[in-house]
């Protein structure tokens, strides 16, 4: 409210009220403020809603086994299901996020998507045991929703992380890496590991970019690394290893010595 | 070893295009820096000239409106470059960059507006006189508010900032204007300034920076109102019919 000094009259504080030559002006500029923030709130909502129903893919790809072949029919009803609700839910959203207004609420959406592309890689992995292209990802978001090169990016920097405990996981529980001919889920993640470690991106350290691939870099590697300390457990100890045994996942890093 | 069939799991095309945008985006990035720093000095320039007006009497601000005009007029002409790189890249994909510059350029030209200068052809300046986001954009040649089309424009935050920024000068200039023996001018300021804040209370500003900057408003309407009372409180306030 307008801080209106009141007076005992109320009809001459209904005119002081109006006194303001600016007020018009003002009150354009309340419905655009208004519009914007009702907009930015519904970005932030369905951005949070993404990110929670791509963990539960997530949660439910990392009970698949294999490598490769097809999904689990109950796995894969529960991923489908999940995947076209979103969908709905991106394709509501959409209109919200067209034209000028892509980049201007690029930050609240940009959770959402990164989460998105993380777990439709994750499954794209277990089904034919390669990255994801961009043009692939962008083929699973709604035509109006604009996936830009950096949140599919750092996508992939989390995909390493579910592909770690993929790994862990299968190790503990079958005895052996995911495999399928010759290729196994170590070599992906070390060409993975080293494409992410060629990509230069010094020119953005400015930015978000910059900040986020650098945090994310460190995290990767931790995740390669644990894969690789599992990998040497099981050469080294895999006969004796009893039953059931499941490798500490905090485990620290070996370090090298000669 | 993998198969030499096998394609492996990584394209090598994903990463070379990364490069290239992430090369492109900084690239951008850089073109866009140069109009800043251009921008950047022009601005201070400007605001030292408009400075003045704080130790000089109405009667002699006309100097000082045509120096600040022409300092305007060259940070018009880089906005004007700047708004044609820019309008290459999505509007707001690199609106953080400029935002500042433009909110300092934009309360340069509401100042030298308020003090009576800023006149266009179809639009004669007037001392104490408010200018639209509108009359904004057209003196800096450049489109406001803009929603159906991603190019360079002036946005309503950019204004209402430099609005705020406005409020706070105007709060100085109403001490200095004491000072300077000018009883006049305070009542002037007061009531401009109170019209403004009462506008801003009718927004419905989420937690920004521009709600913590509207918040700072109440503070200068006081400072102007106990100008107001000082003089007031001395008999100094001129008479409405004294006034010239």
């Amino acid at each position: 409210m307008p801080s209106i000094k009141r007076t005992h009259d109320g009809s001459e504080k209904e005119k002081e009220a109006n006194l303001s030559p600016f007020m018009p002006m003002f009150e354009t500029f309340r419905d655009e403020l208004d519009e914007h923030h009702d907009r930015r709130e519904r970005v932030i909502k369905t951005s949070r809603d993404i990110t929670a129903a791509s963990k539960k893919i997530i949660f439910a790809l990392q009970r698949v086994r294999t490598l490769k072949s097809d999904i689990p029919e109950k796995i894969a009803k529960e991923v489908d299901d999940r995947a076209s609700a979103m969908q709905k839910q991106m394709e509501a959203i959409a209109p919200d996020l067209a034209g000028i207004n892509a980049w201007r609420y690029q930050r609240q959406i940009s959770g959402g998507i990164q989460e998105y592309i993380e777990a439709i890689a994750f499954q794209h992995y277990i089904q034919f045991q390669t990255l994801i292209t961009p043009t692939e990802s962008s083929a699973l978001l709604p035509s109006r929703i604009n996936l830009t090169p950096d949140d599919y990016l750092l996508g992939l920097f989390d995909l390493s992380g579910e592909l770690m405990r993929y790994a862990i996981t299968t190790i503990a529980t079958t005895g052996g890496l995911p495999k399928s001919g010759d290729r196994d889920i170590l070599v992906d993640l070390r060409s993975v590991r080293a494409c992410f470690e060629a990509l230069d991106t010094t020119s953005s350290a400015g930015t978000g970019l910059g900040k986020d691939v650098q945090k994310k870099m460190e995290v990767m590697q931790q995740s390669v690394d644990k894969v690789e300390t599992a990998v040497y457990g099981l050469i080294i100890r895999g006969r004796e290893r009893p039953k059931g045994w499941v490798p500490d996942l905090k485990e620290e890093r070996v370090v090298e010595s000669y | 070893m993998a198969d030499i069939n096998d394609p492996g799991m990584v394209n090598s095309k994903i990463f070379e295009d990364l490069q290239k945008k992430i090369d492109d985006d900084a690239e951008t990035r850089e073109q866009l820096r140069a109009f800043l720093q251009t921008l950047e000095r022009q601005g201070r320039v400007a605001q030292s000239v408009l400075s003045r007006a704080h130790s000089t009497p109405v009667a002699h601000l006309q100097p000082v409106i045509t120096a600040a005009e022409a300092s305007i007029r060259d940070e018009i002409e880089t906005i004007g470059q700047l708004a044609a790189v820019a309008s290459n890249s999505p509007y707001y994909k690199y609106n953080g960059m400029w935002t500042r510059e433009v909110q300092n350029v934009v309360f340069s030209i509401l100042m030298c507006g308020w003090l009576g200068g800023m006149a266009t052809a179809s639009n004669p300046a007037s001392a104490g006189k408010l200018l639209t986001i509108e009359e904004v954009g057209s003196i800096l040649n450049v489109p406001v508010n803009l929603k159906d089309q991603d190019a360079f424009h002036i946005t309503i935050e950019e204004y209402l900032q430099s609005l705020i920024t406005l409020i706070e000068e105007l709060a100085r200039l109403a001490i200095n204007s004491v000072t300077l023996g000018d009883y006049q001018r305070p009542l002037e300021i007061s009531t401009f300034v109170k019209d403004l804040h009462a506008g801003f209370q009718i927004l419905n500003l989420k937690n920004d920076s521009l709600r913590r900057r509207s918040d700072g408003i109440k503070y200068n309407v006081k400072k102007i109102e106990d100008i107001v009372y000082d003089l007031s409180l001395r008999n100094l306030v001129p008479k409405p019919e004294a006034s010239n």
